[in-house]
């Protein structure tokens, strides 16, 4: 079982660094279905893997720099503070209508970089202009839209404190689509900001003792290197897989979602 | 407003990435002792070890946002300093009084 476990945390973590959604969106639902642990338990676990990945794939995309550290900070702010109002709150949502507007959301932003990716060819050439020089050019941008951004991350933050999936597949999208952040720069940022949202409600699970250690300690084992390769391999691999990646996880939490609420059991 | 993106500065970005790097190798290499030993050992200890490298792993965003901070604060980019300070209040409320615990 160990050693499903760390090939598992790799494959997480690789996933996670490359798109910045964090690896434990993908393992928490698996810790539930494949290996018989309780919901509460599989999240407090999973967020010991989104904090790994965060921190090992962030020491390398801030050496690149592509991550806006002060965008994410600000963000960070609103995230974390989501997630600690939503986790003090948490007895009076409904979590199917929650899980349902995420799923929506998530849908609608596939569907949204799908379209817009189809129109912006001309772009992609500037963007493999960028990559032979490593990644280590970036093309001019300013974060516009900020309280859409600061919205949107208080509800990435709030989502992560309900439902324990992180909220990296809501923050890439909105800085991408709706702040004008290169595709690049939001991953990379938006890896940054998952550790802090996820520690801020990691030591209340830690305290509660729904963190399982040996499970998240062998877990990250794997993730660790799976988000280092993953961090290393970014700049190597063209956007467009970036994308389709990004779009093909997006599809596949959204239809999670919408079947756990159809049959009605949880992930 | 400012361009954030304009004000980045790579001896800050180094200077955070070796906080995370420092935390991430950590946490692995503790983490990992504490497997190898429980593969020969049986008994708390082992766990004890992975305990211990999961808290490191727990604390180093926290250590990154404070490290943050003072580098802010040293520059004199109050406005930051104090989005830093803020992120660090919220996060001691939830791991030492334990707010949201439920």
């Amino acid at each position: 079982m160990s050693a499903i476990l760390v090939v598992l945390g790799f494959f997480a973590g690789l996933l996670g660094a490359l798109t910045g959604i964090g690896g434990g969106v993908l393992l928490s639902p698996l810790l539930v279905l494949y290996f018989g642990i309780p919901l509460r338990q599989a999240i407090g676990t999973s967020l010991v893997a989104v904090i790994t990945t965060s921190a090992a794939s962030s020491s390398i995309h801030l050496q690149r720099h592509t991550t806006d550290i002060r965008l994410g900070m600000t963000l960070e702010l609103f995230t974390s503070f989501g997630a600690a109002v939503t986790a003090y709150l948490v007895g009076y949502f409904n979590r199917n209508t929650l899980e349902g507007l995420f799923a929506s959301f998530l849908l609608y932003s596939a569907v949204t970089i799908l379209a817009r990716k189809g129109k912006v060819k001309v772009k992609d050439q500037e963007e493999s202009a960028e990559l032979e020089n490593d990644g280590q050019t970036i093309a001019p941008y300013e974060p516009q839209r900020y309280p859409l951004g600061m919205g949107a991350s208080l509800l990435a933050g709030g989502l992560s404190g309900l439902l324990g999936i992180g909220g990296g597949p809501i923050k890439v999208p909105v800085m991408y689509l709706f702040m004008n952040v290169p595709l690049n720069v939001a991953t990379a940022t938006s890896n940054f900001m998952i550790g802090v949202t996820a520690a801020a409600s990691a030591f209340v699970y830690y305290r509660r003792g729904d963190i399982l250690v040996h499970i998240a300690a062998t877990m990250a084992v794997g993730v660790f290197c799976g988000s280092f390769l993953g961090a290393r391999l970014a700049p190597r691999i063209h956007s467009k897989y970036v994308v389709g990646l990004l779009v093909a996880v997006m599809l596949y939490l959204s239809g999670h979602l919408f079947v756990h609420l159809y049959l009605g059991w949880r992930p | 407003m400012e361009t954030l993106s304009e004000r980045r500065e790579p001896g800050f970005d180094k200077a955070v990435a070796l906080v995370l790097r420092i935390g991430a190798f950590a946490g692995f290499f503790v983490m990992l002792a504490g497997l190898i030993d429980g593969a020969f050992v049986a008994g708390r200890i082992p766990l004890e070890i992975e305990k211990f490298g999961v808290l490191i792993m727990l604390a180093t965003p926290v250590v990154r946002v404070f490290v943050a901070g003072v580098l802010f604060f040293r520059e004199k980019d109050w406005r930051y300093g104090m989005i830093s300070l803020g992120l660090l209040v919220i996060l001691l409320l939830g791991s030492v009084f334990g707010i949201g615990e439920h």
